[in-house]
């Protein structure tokens, strides 16, 4: 009678061992990203139909899993900007007008198909539940829901390189199922500090065709910030954290 | 050999597939170390602006801005602008300024100025605690065209919200905490502005140190902000306000303040002021909301307590119609007085509507904004609308065209403008 009941425990719990750890898997992919705390440079290359470009360079700072901030330093018209993200709330500060507006994710401070909350995204899987995880010819493709309805995209559908646990492409829908865009990951690179993740991460979208949009990584370092500077108040000095 | 003759032959296309290697690696290429923060930093824009003004011959504000001079229905002026901002670092403190030269031209005059926007030397020996010294801008307050709680700043033009404006001499400090839960910042900012014959003459009665402080509070997703400016040049004043979003892309704002012991003069037709003494509440409520389609919308209300009602503005209408029509110079001179003080403010009246549209990317053209903005004297029922169009798509360079277009009866808020009409276009060209 013993042996029956094991060998019925072991009928249940070896597809349970066997199933993958979506919640994981996405965990790993957010921390193989970027650390937790880090600062980095990023250009962001919006691509026109007719192949004329417009470039923007920022600087990031990221504390925890879901305080950002990034400052233009260039084109010389947006040097200065800051856009500020904490959880779902974001602001932007423009030196001229000179106090926060608050903005909202699905905007663009940039006008590329880049909007708010891929240029100040924070950990995946602070954003989105996973619903299910598959494999499908050699990687590992995640269903995400949004936790919440302030998130950008409603669902993401991520393809997972199953042996870098970085992402290759990831399709942003929105709640009526319409597909806002996708995300390719390209050009793996060793940044150092044992960080080892794509330098370029390039964006189209059914909703802009013929636009493309570039966005190239750079100087990806672990750094640890105080909280004070993810406040409204440090926004105008956020350039002096730049070493 | 001969594969060497044949690709001799073909050398016009390996040479065009070189260079297109090379450009394709060129557009995704990216040197951080380009952008090191450098000790000295310059930057600015230079605008060329030209505005033809359609003239209001029949409005009181023509009439006064225009006597003794050739009568005109229309007038073209054309202003070059330099701006240039700066800073320097050394140690742990920084130096920044801005400076703003202009140069204007119309058939009845001509002007330049410089000015220094700011300039303000600061030190952080913490994160959390910044001090600094000098001219600052500081501007305090929600509302996106208004601001009542803008106690220790030069008004905003409503026209212009987005506009730089010169600072005011002032000490001030920035204190940042972060206690964690609901309560995610207290930032505290205490300001003393000291007023005196060579020194922010213009902010109020000389001889005083006017303290000011504002309190900014994140409680859970809502900006509050406690503000109050102690008695001194002015008078004593404090207010309120608070921006939340209900919604991701629905943005509601407000604010509050109240000014003790205001003193307001008020005309009456035949030129007889009296001052009007009590506390003036003055409050703003707006949102932004912004739709599927990249519309954003801006609305908001504005309750302005120094200013004038519909009946009031009347009298100092008739006053100036009096004047002219009798040629009183006595009444003239009180009129011309009244007009460059209390009631030749922007948005002299009681209670004013903002409306704003604009719509990015349109018409399929990335960063050609075209929007329109309207704004109504609620009580008088006169108004200004402004269609507008922008394109930033050219690099470092923003081109803008506007039309002003103001309407209202005799004795009306915008009937009684200097002007009818405005076109305005500019090309700002940063580096």
């Amino acid at each position: 009678m013993k042996k029956l009941m094991w060998l019925i425990l072991c009928f249940v719990a070896l597809p349970a061992a066997a199933a993958i750890d979506g919640t994981q898997i996405l965990q790993k992919v957010d921390r193989n990203l970027e650390p937790e705390s880090y600062e980095m440079y990023r250009k962001l290359i919006d691509i026109q139909p007719d192949g004329s470009k417009k470039e923007y360079v920022l600087y990031t700072m990221k504390k925890g899993r879901d305080k950002i901030v990034a400052l233009f330093l260039s084109p010389p018209s947006d040097k200065g900007r800051v856009t500020l993200r904490l959880g779902d709330n974001m602001w932007l500060y423009i030196r001229d007008v000179g106090r926060p507006i608050r903005i909202t994710s699905l905007q663009s401070v940039t006008g590329s198909i880049f909007n708010n909350a891929d240029i100040l995204r924070v950990d995946y899987s602070a954003e989105y539940n996973v619903e299910t995880a598959e494999e499908q010819k050699g990687a590992l493709i995640l269903s995400l829901k949004a936790k919440t309805g302030e998130v950008a995209y409603d669902r993401l559908k991520m393809w997972v390189d199953k042996q870098l646990l970085l992402p290759v492409t990831i399709e942003a829908y929105a709640a009526s199922g319409l597909l806002i865009k996708t995300l390719h990951f390209k050009d793996n690179k060793d940044f150092g500090g044992g960080i080892k993740r794509p330098a370029i991460l390039e964006t189209d979208s059914p909703l802009h065709k013929g636009y493309k949009s570039v966005m190239l990584f750079s100087a990806i370092k672990k750094r640890d910030f105080p909280d004070e500077i993810f406040t409204l108040n440090y926004l105008p000095r956020i350039e002096e954290l730049r070493k | 050999m001969n594969v060497l003759r044949g690709l001799r032959r073909f050398w016009p296309l390996v040479l065009l597939f070189a260079i297109a290697s090379v450009k394709a690696a060129e557009e995704y290429s990216f040197d951080a170390s380009a952008f090191e923060k450098k000790p000295f930093e310059l930057g600015g824009y230079v605008e060329l602006k030209q505005e033809d003004f359609a003239l209001n011959r029949a409005g009181a504000f023509y009439k006064l801005n225009n006597f003794g001079q050739p009568q005109r229905d229309d007038l073209g002026r054309t202003t070059g602008t330099l701006q240039l901002a700066g800073k320097l670092r050394y140690g742990i403190g920084t130096f920044d300024f801005r400076t703003n030269s202009g140069l204007q031209r119309d058939q009845l005059a001509h002007d330049h100025d410089n000015t220094i926007f700011e300039a303000a030397y600061s030190i952080r020996p913490s994160p959390g605690l910044t001090m600094e010294a000098g001219k600052r801008a500081l501007k305090w307050g929600k509302g996106y065209a208004w601001n009542p709680m803008g106690f220790v700043e030069r008004p905003k033009d409503p026209n212009d919200p987005q506009l730089a404006r010169e600072g005011i001499w002032m000490a001030n400090s920035d204190l940042i905490f972060n206690p964690g839960g609901n309560l995610q910042t207290i930032a505290f900012t205490p300001v003393l502005l000291p007023v005196g014959n060579d020194i922010n003459s213009d902010f109020g009665a000389s001889g005083h140190l006017n303290p000011a402080a504002k309190l900014y509070l994140l409680y859970r997703d809502i900006d509050i902000d406690f503000a109050w400016q102690g008695k001194g040049s002015r008078p004593a004043r404090f207010g309120m306000d608070f921006s939340t979003n209900l919604m991701s892309n629905f943005e509601i704002h407000g604010e509050w303040a109240r000014i003790q012991q205001f003193t307001r003069p008020v005309t009456d037709s035949t030129g007889r002021v009296t001052s009007e003494v009590g506390n003036a509440t003055s409050y703003l409520l707006g949102l932004r909301y912004l739709t599927a389609g990249d519309t954003t919308y801006i609305v908001e209300y504005y309750r302005n307590a120094t200013g004038y009602s519909d009946q009031e503005a009347g009298q100092f209408y008739q006053l100036v119609n009096n004047a002219f029509a009798t040629g009183s110079g006595a009444l003239l001179q009180k009129a011309l007085s009244l007009s460059r003080s209390s009631y030749g403010r922007p948005n002299s009246g009681k209670d004013y509507l903002y409306f704003r549209a604009q719509q990015k990317d349109a018409l399929g053209i990335v960063y050609f904004q075209p929007s329109v903005t309207a704004m109504m004297n609620w009580q008088d029922r006169s108004y200004q609308v402004t269609p507008e169009l922008q394109y930033t798509g050219v690099k470092n360079f923003d081109l803008r065209l506007r039309l002003f277009l103001l309407q209202g009866g005799i004795s009306t808020d915008f009937g009684e403008k200097q002007n009818s009409r405005k076109l305005e276009f500019y090309a700002r060209y940063y580096f």
